[in-house]
């Protein structure tokens, strides 16, 4: 340790422990100390929040600082992390009877509590971006935040690039003009996009990056299998007993899935297994929040032998005992699963072990994939966002809610907000105008428009009653309309409506780890009992389904079509592929495999046109629409598609002479605006950046709207707006979003691009070994209870596997 | 257009939502609600201000297909007292056209309390060859021809429901759906409707594209 450091009480306290200062701890301190912000990437685990810390330690330890004063704002994505964090750092200082105050601040804290932190502030303070938010737009900001020395920002990679990611950085510009001297600190988990990230924390010249590699890259292997590994499906069930042995072995174990419904069959098949009555948990973004707090609790006192979860356990918390992470499905992109390895052991230089558990073929093919990836240290991609103008009138009214302010200068501070850095002035004079009277240039708006300007131009807001207003409506996230799920007097969660206005009464499905039947709602409740029904409904929320992403994809077509890599895989893999070369072609790195061949649906001959495109499943969905579009248009008789991760599959009346007058770069031109126009994607979006942005009130003080009626005016304006204002501010976030989210036009216009005069089209006279799985896909979709019973395909993948002569 | 039977007269429902009763010249529309957009604007709430030129025109545009002469609005035309203040140049022209091109009556709605406008005058109730046009409807076995509740229903199509506005008709009661732009709407199931509808009777179901009729048997075998 360097001699002019003074960290004298928490180098005592390591010692009690055991424990050392790491290096990169050291480097942090060394280089705040010089005066330079500092994004921190490491992997999880090895001090990293501690590292952050250091240097407002070590400043509060030696320096005077005036009492009662704000020094440190620790920000994280989780109100989870902020009370974790708070307990880890508690310790050190009460151990050493230090005097430092640190409390956390979040949507759950007591409003006594936030009114006595108002007057009397800690020295550390821990909250979320919205909270932050909220702090800035009170009237005594600037006198709060005026002695600001330090900022931490945790897990900050999740988030940049998206809207929560927006409204922080607009308010971390705020914070710059109220304590342009405050240092930076970012934590971040390991990512591509270094050199933005680093330019959202601070664009101070001297700002540097301190990256930390894993010492010991995680050991990671697929699961092995005496059993078959399925053709298509996502529910893994052939493993189940496989992985029941290994968390057997394993003192504690975290299972992830993909979505809430996989959880909840997972966790119901183990426990069909648990002959051992192991202590085995469930915990998803559904279920209430005291069951799941109960879960976290167990989990950190080591008191569960295993957890089933979806993402909503991806982040951050410190689970020390976790020594066996089994990802269950393809993690479907290389950053989150090395997030959710660095769940296990958390605390110690030892590799962490993780166990992948594909639930299909293709899967198998994404897993080998995603290994070879992390030993070659690739990263995802993440596209660069523009700030979104939603977050941007959002914030407006919270600038005018704190102080009044002068057009010119607001300016040129939300120009210093990384995402906003090229906005254009003419655009945020717009958003202004949206925010203070709605922008239609009516007397009567103008009348009652919140945001007044006095005689000196300055803006400010008309009256308190906004600035309430304004409290109730702050961030960024928008959930759909929940109905709570009552079983008795016991709540178990919430489920979004559209699930229940599918559910006739007596349906039954699996919620909470329990079979339920539905029997009525009542005051906005679901109200079910217990059944023993062995053939349950299962919620199947859209939620949670995470396409491929580009890298991922890359790597998957590399390892097909390369024939020396096969030599790794299991024999039942490799025949596979081998049959498939045989029988038709392999997809190639850069071209287009496309397959077309006759088949009977219900007796009648169909003509099926499969595109292995690897863009994942939105991306193929969009294509999909408008390549259907254009075979209509030519005559061909399209009847439906499917679209998977891997792969396209269309199939129509009439047979597909030339493949090449479909697929062009003229598709995406021809039918895609139409197209968008009537999505329901774009619908949502619009509603949510209503809401965003405030044109649409979550909440009216003294009633609070529900989610249905909030669903139904917003439909209208949109309407509206797009016949007499189809340029409206809203309207553009609303397409932009679309754009960028699921219709993923971006990557399917580099498609597009990639395989120009690149398609290879096999004319089959049946179906291909690599086409199974999705015309499996395609027979699921029409049979009941789908996802539940898997009998029934195996039934139906025998009678195809015959057909092709692979039986 | 669907034709339905009432009190011997046959009526014609648009899958607008206006009632035509071709034999008179007469055309039947409810709860316009004009102005419902910009009616937010004094709580700080900036809906688009587009709803009432909306409404206007596409009520004019259904009017010119038929031969109409006279015009009830079953009240509720106003979204408030101040709406007629409110309304643009261009949506007070439209308004003007509509009421000269057409003998208009205007019956009170309760969000037109205390209104008062320059020649117009609104009607308790007007009566048409024993048949009530009400705003609301009353519990009296007369035979009327309401609207007041913004009727709608919802259908299940394969697992999806679909909600739209419907035409009530049970016996001698017609509640008609609301025309407004932005006008929501009370399913037919809720308790409130309920003392106004006697044991038996259909719906007009409308949706963009076409009229369905369903009996209450087949609504209520949907729940």
């Amino acid at each position: 340790m360097s001699e002019n450091l003074k960290l004298q009480p928490i180098q005592n306290w390591l010692k009690k422990n055991n424990w050392f200062f790491y290096d990169h701890q050291l480097e942090t301190l060394n280089q705040s100390i010089n005066g330079h912000d500092i994004l921190l990437i490491a992997p999880t685990g090895g001090g990293k929040t501690l590292a952050g810390f250091l240097p407002s330690l070590h400043d509060l330890i030696n320096n005077k600082f005036p009492v009662n004063k704000l020094h440190t704002l620790y920000i994280s994505p989780l109100k989870a992390l902020t009370i974790d964090v708070h307990r880890n750092l508690t310790n050190p200082i009460e151990d050493q009877k230090l005097d430092i105050r640190v409390e956390t601040r979040t949507g759950d804290t007591s409003n006594y509590k936030k009114t006595r932190q108002k007057e009397v502030p800690p020295h550390m303070l821990m909250t979320t971006p919205e909270s932050l938010a909220l702090l800035l737009a009170d009237t005594q900001a600037k006198e709060y935040f005026k002695f600001l020395r330090y900022l931490i920002i945790d897990e900050i990679h999740s988030l940049v690039n998206s809207k929560r990611g927006d409204l922080l950085s607009l308010n971390l510009s705020r914070l710059n003009n109220i304590s342009p001297y405050c240092k930076r600190i970012g934590l971040s988990a390991t990512i591509k996009n270094k050199k933005s990230t680093l330019n959202f924390l601070s664009q101070k010249k001297n700002s540097k990056i301190i990256n930390i590699r894993e010492k010991s890259s995680p050991k990671i292997e697929i699961l092995e299998t005496e059993n078959r590994v399925p053709w298509s499906g996502h529910m893994a069930g052939y493993a189940i007993t496989d992985i029941y042995k290994k968390i057997k072995l394993s003192s504690m174990t975290i299972l992830f899935v993909n979505t809430r419904a996989q959880a909840e069959l997972v966790f119901n098949k183990l426990w069909q297994e648990n002959e051992n009555n192991l202590k085995i948990a469930i915990h998803h973004g559904s279920l209430q929040k005291e069951i799941r707090r109960k879960v976290e609790n167990l989990m950190s006192l080591g008191k569960l032998d295993c957890v089933v979860a979806t993402s909503s356990l991806d982040l951050g918390i410190d689970w020390g005992k976790v020594d066996l992470v089994v990802q269950i499905g393809s993690p479907k992109g290389i950053a989150r699963f090395l997030q959710r390895i660095g769940r296990s052991n958390h605390r110690f230089d030892e590799p962490s072990k993780a166990l992948l558990v594909p639930s299909n073929r293709f899967e198998y093919l994404e897993c080998i994939s995603t290994i070879a990836s992390i030993k070659a240290n690739l990263l995802d991609e993440v596209k660069e966002k523009e700030g979104s103008l939603d977050v941007l009138a959002q914030h407006i009214l919270g600038v005018a809610c704190s102080n009044p302010f002068q057009v010119d200068d607001f300016f040129l501070e939300i120009k210093k907000a990384w995402p906003f850095r090229n906005l254009k002035k003419q655009i945020f004079l717009d958003v202004l105008e949206f925010v203070r009277n709605g922008g239609y240039s009516l007397k009567h708006y103008e009348q009652y428009a919140k945001i007044g300007i006095n005689k000196n131009n300055f803006y400010a807001i008309k009256n308190k009653n906004i600035r309430n207003r304004y409290r109730l409506n702050v961030g960024t996230i928008v959930e759909s309309y929940m109905l709570k799920v009552k079983l008795g007097n016991r709540t178990l969660g919430q489920v979004e409506e559209w699930f229940i206005e599918g559910l006739n009464e007596g349906d039954t499905f699996l919620f909470s780890g329990r079979v339920l039947e539905y029997q009525s709602i009542t005051n906005n409740n679901i109200i079910v009992r217990s059944t023993n029904s062995a053939h349950p409904k299962i919620p199947s929320y859209a939620g949670g389904r995470l396409p491929l992403t580009s890298e991922l994809s890359f790597q998957v077509r590399k390892l097909i079509s390369k024939k020396e890599y096969w030599k790794h895989f299991p024999n039942q893999i490799s025949d596979w592929l081998k049959l498939q070369n045989k029988f038709s072609g392999l997809p190639s790195v850069e071209g287009l495999l496309v397959e077309t061949f006759p088949r009977h649906i219900k007796n009648k001959k169909r003509y099926f046109l499969i595109c292995y495109t690897f863009e994942g499943r939105n991306a193929n969905q969009t294509l999909g629409f408008l390549i259907s579009k254009k075979m209509q248009r030519m005559g061909y008789k399209p009847i439906s598609f499917v679209a998977t991760d891997y792969a396209l599959a269309i199939w129509s009346m009439i047979e597909v002479e030339d493949i090449n007058v479909i697929l062009n770069e003229d598709i995406m031109l021809d039918d895609l605006y139409e197209w968008l126009e009537e999505t329901p994607l774009l619908k949502k979006n619009f509603r949510d950046a209503a809401i965003i942005s405030g044109l649409i009130e979550r909440t009216i003080p003294g009633r609070k709207k529900t989610g249905k009626q909030v669903m139904f005016s917003s439909d209208l304006i949109f309407n509206v707006l797009k016949k007499h204002e189809p340029n409206h501010i809203l309207l553009q976030v609303a397409r932009n979003d679309s754009y960028r989210g699921l219709i993923d036009l971006d990557r399917l216009g580099d498609f597009l691009k990639r395989i120009k005069n690149n398609i290879i089209h096999k004319r089959l006279d049946r179906i291909s070994p690599l086409a199974v799985p999705l015309v499996l896909e395609i027979n699921r979709q029409t049979i009941d209870k789908s996802e539940v019973d898997e009998y029934f395909l195996e039934e139906l993948e025998n009678e195809i596997l015959t057909e092709v002569g692979l039986n | 257009m669907k034709t339905l039977n009432f009190c011997n007269h046959g009526l014609h429902i648009c899958k607008e939502g206006v009632l035509f009763w071709l034999e008179k010249e007469i055309a039947i529309v409810s709860d316009l609600h004009l102005e419902k957009g910009s009616s937010y604007a004094s709580s700080g709430q900036y809906i688009p201000p587009y709803d009432s030129e909306e409404t206007l025109l596409k009520l004019l545009d259904i009017l010119n297909k038929y031969k109409v002469r006279k015009v009830i609005l079953l009240g509720d035309t106003f979204h408030d007292k101040d709406a007629f203040l409110r309304m643009t140049s261009k949506v007070r022209f439209l308004f003007e056209d509509f009421t000269k091109k057409y003998e208009v009556i205007f019956i009170l709605g309760n969000h037109e309390n205390k209104i008062k406008i320059e020649g117009i005058k609104f009607h308790q109730e007007y009566i048409v060859d024993n048949i009530h046009f009400l705003h609301e409807a009353i519990q009296k076995k007369i035979n009327q021809i309401s609207g007041h509740f913004h009727p709608v229903a919802s259908i299940k199509v394969s697992s999806k429901k679909i909600t739209s506005k419907c035409l009530i008709h049970s016996n001698n009661h017609i509640i008609l759906p609301s025309f407004g732009e932005f006008t929501g709407g009370l399913n037919i199931n809720d308790p409130v409707l309920r003392p106004f509808i006697s044991e038996n009777y259909n719906i007009y179901f409308l949706t963009k594209k076409s009229i369905y009729k369903f009996s209450n048997k087949e609504i209520e075998s949907q729940y």
